[in-house]
């Protein structure tokens, strides 16, 4: 007989139809297209979702409080280009290359926090609606971008970065070498040819803050009060909940993880640039979507949007797997996340339900 | 002094309220007034009628998308709808007039064909939305792929030409012309010399007047008739309206085949506009644009607020803050900075001073 | 007795395979870089050329096409494509001259050469040493010279003398930012010419339409407008041409799709610069096809540069350009 726990686990994942479609996905795609179930395929939709998934995260806790921040997609090109410059200011001024990339790293994050400190004023205390606050943060934070960068990408950044940016967790030659973290180099071309290399580093960092937020939203007190806010606001008040410097709060989660995706944007493409980020807003929303919270607050979950933006990004490899003509993917893809809904409608005893 | 009557107040009080109700409004009068004083080419009809001209699809798409918002639902495919239309008449007044059709057959019917399709994906949205339950943003943003695929489809990506010379001479009409040499007419003068040619005055381009006659009708729909109220019911409370005995199935089906329906007359006003057929780019952002036009008119994204002479305000401040920021010198990424604190800083103007504009 | 031959033929034709006498064609993919009319062509001629060589020879797989330029967008596109596992070439436009470094070196690292097309990592220069000189070659556009041959073209029209506007469409995109400074440049050598304004429409034809509209307002005097690419062009000829000012004000542009030919009938447009996509695509297949066929030792020119086409009115209608015309 199953462990009950287990069961108990098992019939609530059931229950999520996404689980299920991203199921259904994995396996037409390994059926109709070519090599599609190898780890090269599956470790690229991981590290293809990095900056979805941590834009979903971070838009996750916004839209259950009732809000949306559409400032998310500039601010990534605006922490990546101030990550990426001061990492190349501190080189040519001949610092270490662990320390011009480590400052880097902590003047985006921390940079990253500032636009959404000032979303959240606007919101919470200001009263303005979030759409019109972000989307004006969204032009602020594009122009501060092309202006710091001049409108060239940043280029020639420590060339550590690239390697921390493709790097993996495990690289392993069957039988011959097991390395973490540095990639060995000087293998024969054979050996190369049976390189295994498991757990990309950027997949690595966003599944540590993804677990990380994830708890604080389903388990703290933190967490309870943003569905209470997107609940209902007087309610909230009413509990004793200081919904405005909570709200502040919210904004600035979601902006430190548009930070972090800026600077996993300056780790793998190894360079700075302004627009970085700007096509992700609206997959970040609807990974958010899909993974179960509705657009009025209240409902959604880390897991759920975790689980959306690997179908969105499962979905889009998987048809270039195919390389079929480029509008059918589009007209496939806008398909394929109605019927993806409509699933759950006509799946009454799979859909769970949220309170 | 003079001492005005009780009731002089309350209706002088009254009129305040509502210029003031309108920040946007007011946003936009102040702006033109510094933008006119900044900039030396900004007051001129000839640059007012360029405002007018660069704005007139988004007039068009916010004005529909107005509805959807107002009903508490929200329309992301009027981008790419309005690309899949324009591409489309486009072909088919280009193949017409390859095949020798007269002028007003190869125009009307492509406008025809262009505005029956648009209703189409408004009627997939419609009742993806209130049949099956699928949430708006999806079922939207759904249709917002499938618009764009279908016209990369029937356009192989590639730019329509070679349309009917009725196209151009429409989209760059204007209702009437003024020159000291010619005088008046309906026809535009044939002038050679540069001097000529500019001192000619242009009086409101004919694409403008398509639309404001278009934004009349609808503003009146919206603000005047029996489907304005259901809809501000609808988005208002669903349940009320239920309880009212409104089929708000129906009605949000309509609500969405009208939002895909403007944004289809977009398309045609755009194959006018451009002489071209051409796609609607990813870097366009005329959802965001619309729906920010429309929540800076006072609409509420959960629906039950908003207007139509709202949104054409949302939509001329942002027209008039692009055209006037470039006449005054400042380049494009401070455009985009100063926009956006421009626009926060109106939204903030209205927070402050409640007592100001709101009446009782 | 049918079903005898049959398996009989089967066997036959697996040996066949196996021994190399019916040879598997050579897989060829082109990753382009951004979904527009310029890339298309290139999948023309590409397919063309390879259609020309047969089916037996070369298969050419192209991926998917990015809607936007940049990395993020290409990138994993590229890595989908190439994960298929049945890639011999691949030819691509690096949308980034330093990000697709790594990943492409990657792919060339498992044995599968690298053509850069139209656009090139690093400096473009592959025969020095350096970390991205390991692409067989980089067939492509000079855009600065191109932007330098514009300027020079405008200069003639408007006889040395007059204002000039730039429109633009993403500071972002480099080939287009490369033919800015190169207008520039050619520019320098026309003293009495001057560049009053640069504006970017991103993308957007009705935005071009109404900075060039805008422009000709601020300057009574414009004489000249270069639109940098499709939408620019686009935008620049109709804000022209709906002033009344076609043929008073001379309007430049480059990528000769369908709509720039007509407006250059019309002369509403005074010139197009067209590359030569279909051309690029033709060549990158065949030395492609060339190479591998040779075992891999065949010596490819490390820079090829097909070079411009300029259309005016005197030659639009010739037989001969006709094949420059953008098209799928």
């Amino acid at each position: 007989m199953m462990n009950p726990k287990f069961k108990n686990v098992f019939i609530r994942v059931l229950r999520r139809w996404v689980f299920i479609f991203l199921g259904l996905e994995i396996l037409a795609f390994s059926l109709l297209g070519t090599n599609f179930l190898s780890l090269d395929t599956l470790q690229n939709i991981l590290v293809s979702s990095t900056t979805v998934l941590l834009l979903a995260v971070g838009e996750t806790f916004v839209i259950i409080t009732g809000g949306i921040d559409l400032s998310v997609g500039f601010m990534v090109g605006f922490t990546g280009v101030v990550c990426a410059k001061v990492m190349v200011t501190l080189q040519a001024a001949g610092t270490t290359q662990a320390m011009a990339i480590a400052v880097g790293i902590a003047a985006a994050l921390v940079v990253g926090l500032l636009p959404g400190f000032i979303n959240g004023v606007l919101v919470a205390h200001l009263k303005v609606p979030p759409f019109i606050a972000t989307f004006g943060m969204y032009g602020i934070a594009y122009g501060c971008a092309e202006i710091i960068c001049n409108n060239v990408p940043i280029h020639d950044l420590p060339s550590a970065v690239g390697p921390i940016g493709h790097g993996f967790l495990f690289f392993w030659v069957p039988g011959k070498l097991f390395r973490t973290f540095v990639e060995p180099s000087g293998l024969s071309s054979i050996d190369l040819k049976h390189l295994v290399s498991l757990v990309p580093n950027l997949f690595l960092i966003t599944v540590v803050f993804t677990l990380i937020f994830g708890f604080i939203l389903a388990r703290t007190r933190f967490g309870r009060h943003t569905y209470a806010i997107g609940g209902s606001i007087d309610a909230a008040e009413r509990a004793g909940i200081d919904v405005k410097r909570h709200l502040v709060k919210v904004y600035m989660i979601s902006s430190f993880f548009a930070s972090l995706a800026g600077v996993g944007y300056v780790l793998r493409y190894i360079t700075g640039r302004a627009p970085a980020g700007s096509a992700q807003v609206l997959d970040a929303v609807v990974a958010v979507v899909i993974g179960g919270a509705s657009l009025y607050g209240g409902k959604g979950s880390i897991l759920g949007t975790f689980v959306g933006a690997m179908v969105l990004a499962t979905l889009v490899l998987g048809l270039a797997n195919l390389a079929l003509p480029t509008y059918y993917a589009y007209i496939a893809v806008g398909c394929i996340l109605i019927i993806a809904v409509l699933i759950d409608q006509f799946s009454p005893e799979l859909v769970h339900k949220e309170d | 002094m003079v001492i005005m009557s009780a009731a002089g107040e309350v209706r002088s009080r009254r009129v305040l309220a509502r210029v003031g109700r309108s920040w946007a409004l007011l946003a936009l009068l102040l702006m033109l007034l510094v933008f006119s004083l900044a900039g030396k080419e900004f007051l001129s009809l000839a640059n007012y009628s360029n405002i007018l001209l660069a704005s007139v699809t988004l007039f068009l798409l916010a004005a529909g998308e107005t509805f959807v918002v107002v009903s508490g639902g929200i329309d992301l495919s009027i981008g790419f709808v309005m690309g899949l239309v324009c591409v489309t008449s486009a072909i088919v007044m280009r193949d017409l007039n390859a095949a020798g059709a007269s002028q007003l057959i190869c125009v009307s019917a492509g406008a025809t064909v262009g505005l029956v399709l648009s209703l189409i994906p408004g009627a997939i949205n419609g009742l993806l939305i209130t049949r099956f339950r699928v949430p708006p943003f999806i079922a939207t943003l759904g249709m917002w792929g499938i618009a764009n695929g279908l016209a990369w489809l029937f356009s192989g990506g590639l730019p329509i030409a070679f349309l009917p010379s009725a196209v151009h001479k429409i989209g760059r009409a204007y209702v009437g012309y003024y020159s000291t040499k010619a005088g008046f007419s309906f026809a535009p003068p044939q002038l050679t010399t540069r001097e000529d040619i500019l001192s000619v005055v242009k009086i409101i381009p004919v694409p403008v007047l398509i639309v404001a006659i278009c934004l009349v009708v609808l503003g009146f729909v919206l603000a005047r008739t029996r489907f304005g109220r259901h809809t501000y019911a609808i988005g208002g409370k669903m349940d009320a309206a239920v309880r009212a005995g409104i089929d708000v199935r129906r009605h949000l089906l309509k609500v969405y085949v009208l939002s895909s329906f403007c944004a289809g007359c977009a398309g045609v006003i755009l194959v006018f506009l451009s002489n071209a057929g051409s796609l609607t780019q990813f870097t366009s952002n005329y959802e965001l644009l619309s729906i920010a036009s429309v929540v800076i008119g006072g609409a509420s994204l959960t629906g039950g607020r908003g207007s139509i002479w709202g949104t054409v305000t949302g939509v001329l401040l942002i027209g008039t803050l692009n055209n006037g920021l470039m006449m005054m010198g400042l380049q494009i990424f401070y455009r985009f900075i100063a926009i956006g604190i421009i626009l926060i800083g109106a939204v903030l103007i209205d927070r402050s001073f409640p007592e100001l504009l709101y009446e009782d | 007795m049918k079903r005898w031959m049959m398996v009989v033929m089967s066997v036959v034709l697996v040996m066949a395979v196996g021994f190399g006498l019916v040879a598997k064609p050579f897989v060829i993919a082109f990753m382009p870089g951004i979904a527009d009319p310029f890339y298309f062509t290139m999948e023309k001629g590409a397919k063309a050329m390879a259609a020309q060589l047969g089916p037996d020879k070369v298969q050419l797989i192209v991926g998917q096409y990015p809607a936007t330029w940049g990395p993020d967008a290409q990138v994993p596109l590229l890595d989908a494509l190439m994960a298929r596992g049945d890639i011999d070439l691949l030819f691509t436009a690096p949308t980034s001259t330093q990000a697709l470094i790594p990943v492409l070196k990657k792919y060339h690292d498992r044995g599968i050469p690298i053509i850069t097309v139209d656009t090139y990592l690093g400096d473009g220069d592959y025969t020095k040493a350096s970390d991205y000189s390991f692409p067989l070659s980089y067939i492509g556009t000079d855009n600065k010279l191109g932007g330098e041959v514009v300027a020079a073209q405008l200069a003639v029209l408007l006889g040395g003398t007059g204002k000039v506007f730039l429109e633009n469409t993403n500071p972002d995109t480099s080939s287009v930012m490369d033919r800015e400074r190169g207008f520039r440049q050619g520019l320098l050598g026309f003293p009495q010419m001057e560049l009053v304004g640069v504006e970017y429409c991103l993308d957007n034809q009705e935005t071009a339409q109404a900075q060039v509209a805008n422009a000709l307002q601020l300057h009574d005097d414009l004489a000249g407008v270069f639109g940098v690419n499709v939408f620019s062009a686009q935008g620049a000829h109709a804000a022209v041409a709906a002033a009344g000012l076609s043929g008073v004000v001379k309007v430049g542009t480059w990528d000769a799709t369908a709509t720039l030919i007509e407006a250059l009938k019309n002369g509403e447009v005074d010139f197009i610069l067209a590359q030569k996509p279909g051309e690029m695509g033709s060549l990158c297949v065949q030395w492609g096809y060339e190479y591998l066929a040779s075992g891999k030792t065949l010596s490819v020119p490390r820079k090829i540069v097909p070079g411009f086409f300029v259309f005016t009115k005197d030659n639009v209608n010739s037989p001969d350009s006709q094949q420059y015309i953008y098209s799928k």
